[in-house]
């Protein structure tokens, strides 16, 4: 029984690490510019859009975030095996880890803005120094929860896979969470401002994103402020809920039926998830309705 | 490239030739695999485990770059990257159930729960920004109407577009895709950590309790490679956007389970030729 009460307090713990690791992912990746929506980021100086917006996406979220991910752990699992303390280790781990993301963003930067120098986008050098620390900072928190969260799955909860691996395996799932449910929102709702509220931009206007502010010219800053009020919070939440629910079932059912109750368990808590879907979507079909003619041709 | 990720590019049919030097490669692998002493059954598991993934991905409602715009329905993230993140998270289920039970279809199966419970919940989680934070009713733009709701698409349709956010079917796929997914993605790992557990000690002279950590992780991070060849090829041939089980790019997937097939079997072959006992 008490290890089960253990199990749960661990399982808690580790859901919330993930919940603040998604929000910090989705927040670092859209002041950064990293996930699907920098597509338009990379277009809209060769439509003649100059902007101002940081853009350093070489790979996707999911790569970038395993490997640093890796990194943070791998460092980490060495520290501990001479003997330091874990939460050292862990913070050493992520640090370097950072180091690692800070290279990346600031090639990534140079290499793609480097690479629209024909349509005349400049490299902003005050770009580099006032947005690389605070992409560092919130990958940082993000690396820091999610290695911390391997720790507790390997340690307290005796998954057999070493922390560098769990950090692999979990830093690619956080990218995968943190992209799928974050980027909508970076890409429709910030970076095309300027389009009709609760329609899919007219693929006519790719590339028109918009580069002002109320003053001056848009900085990804204003897009991390943005973004921060869904789409971090809805990736943090999206992740968190896999992470914790993922434990959750196996920590409390695995023992019933011979394993097959976390299995059930699991079976059951996709139902749920799809009669939540459901309603969501007719929720949203009933209230916004169909597009009208006028609508449409405004 | 087109702002929609990329039209259809490589053609709906099997190429004969390709599938016969494709076959002829699997079956050398196999041979090659028995004339080394192996048993050829883990390296069939393989092959079957890289074959559901292949066939997983497709599933997968891949809205790419056009889904972030609201442009094409889907997820917004890569192919290869969302099936992997679906199937590891099954993969970690997976391991810890075989850790914990020993047995294989209670780990095969928590795996693919495990991938599926994390498409439901990062689908649920798109459709919920689509509709409360951007105001977008989910439509597909491929199909009229949902073939398991029977909802009706094209007025939820904006204009310009070519749908928005996850209809029923595709979130039924996203869910299938994930379970697939994960389940072969386990049945790789199962099978590489008992060809490991056997070989490994008799090749480092160890006994079996000390070297179980890195057989345990070198199965582990053969699958996570399995994973991401077989996810990449699918990937290639879904090429660029996929709404799921409905979409007409589903029709290539036996091209995509021969060529996952292949690749498994050659993998398959490489990654046990590191526990081969060479006598020295």
């Amino acid at each position: 029984m008490e290890e089960i009460v253990l199990g749960i307090g661990i399982t808690a713990l580790a859901g919330a690490f993930a919940t603040v690791a998604g929000a910090a992912e989705d927040t670092e990746s859209d002041i950064g510019s990293q996930g699907d929506p920098n597509s338009q980021v990379q277009l809209a100086p060769q439509m003649g859009y100059i902007h101002r917006i940081f853009n350093k996406a070489i790979s996707g979220e999911p790569p970038a975030y395993g490997a640093w991910c890796a990194i943070g752990a791998g460092v980490a699992w060495a520290l501990m095996q001479i003997n330091y303390n874990p939460a050292l280790a862990i913070i050493l781990g992520s640090v370097i880890a950072v180091f690692v993301q800070g290279i990346y963003c600031t090639s990534g930067y140079l290499g793609r803005i480097a690479s629209l120098a024909k349509f005349q986008q400049p490299v902003y050098i005050d770009i580099i120094k006032s947005l690389l620390s605070v992409t560092m900072a919130h990958a940082f928190v993000a690396i820091f929860c999610t290695v911390a969260m391997c720790y507790l799955m390997a340690s307290a909860l005796h998954h057999p896979f070493a922390l560098p691996l769990l950090g692999l395996v979990w830093g690619i799932a956080l990218g995968a969470a943190g992209s799928a449910t974050g980027n909508p929102f970076y890409g429709k709702e910030r970076q095309y401002q300027n389009q009709k509220y609760g329609a899919g931009v007219p693929i006519s206007a790719s590339g028109n994103i918009v580069r002002y502010a109320e003053a001056g010219q848009r900085s990804s800053l204003d897009n991390g402020w943005f973004t921060t009020k869904f789409a971090g919070p809805a990736s943090g939440i999206c992740f968190g809920l896999i992470v914790f629910l993922e434990l959750w079932r196996t920590v409390l059912f695995e023992k019933m039926m011979g394993g097959w109750g976390a299995i059930i368990m699991g079976v059951v808590l996709i139902l749920v998830f799809t009669f939540i879907d459901r309603w969501v979507e007719v929720w949203g079909r009933k209230t916004y309705g169909p597009y009208t003619t006028e609508e449409a041709s405004s | 490239m087109s702002a929609l990720g990329g039209k259809a590019a490589g053609g709906e049919g099997i190429n004969p030739t390709g599938s016969v030097v494709g076959i002829v490669i699997l079956l050398v692998s196999i041979a090659a695999t028995y004339a080394l002493g192996f048993s050829i059954v883990p390296l069939i598991g393989i092959i079957i485990g890289g074959a559901l993934i292949g066939f997983g991905v497709h599933f997968v409602p891949v809205g790419g770059a056009p889904a972030a715009m609201g442009q094409a329905p889907g997820i917004a993230t890569g192919v290869a990257m969302l099936a992997a993140g679906a199937g590891l998270a099954g993969l970690f289920g997976g391991a810890w159930a075989y850790e914990a039970t020993g047995d294989f279809a209670v780990a095969v199966a928590g795996g693919a729960v495990g991938g599926g419970l994390m498409m439901a919940i990062t689908c649920l989680m798109v459709n919920a920004t689509y509709v409360f934070a951007m105001g977008i009713p989910a439509a597909s733009g491929k199909i009229a109407k949902d073939p398991i709701t029977g909802d009706t698409f094209p007025e939820y349709k904006s204009q310009g577009t070519e749908g928005h956010g996850l209809p029923f079917i595709s979130f039924f796929g996203g869910v299938v895709g994930g379970f697939i997914a994960g389940l072969g993605g386990t049945l790789i790992y199962i099978e590489l950590l008992d060809v490991y557990h056997a070989g490994l000690p008799a090749i480092m002279q160890a006994n079996p309790e000390a070297i179980e950590p890195l057989a345990v992780s070198l199965a582990g991070i053969f699958a996570i490679g399995f994973f991401l060849v077989n996810a990449v090829l699918a990937a290639y041939n879904i090429t660029g956007t996929i709404e799921g089980p409905h979409d007409p790019k589903f029709k290539r997937v036996p091209r995509a389970v021969i060529g996952c097939a292949v690749a498994s079997a050659f993998c398959g072959l490489i990654s046990m030729l590191i526990v081969l006992n060479t006598g020295m």
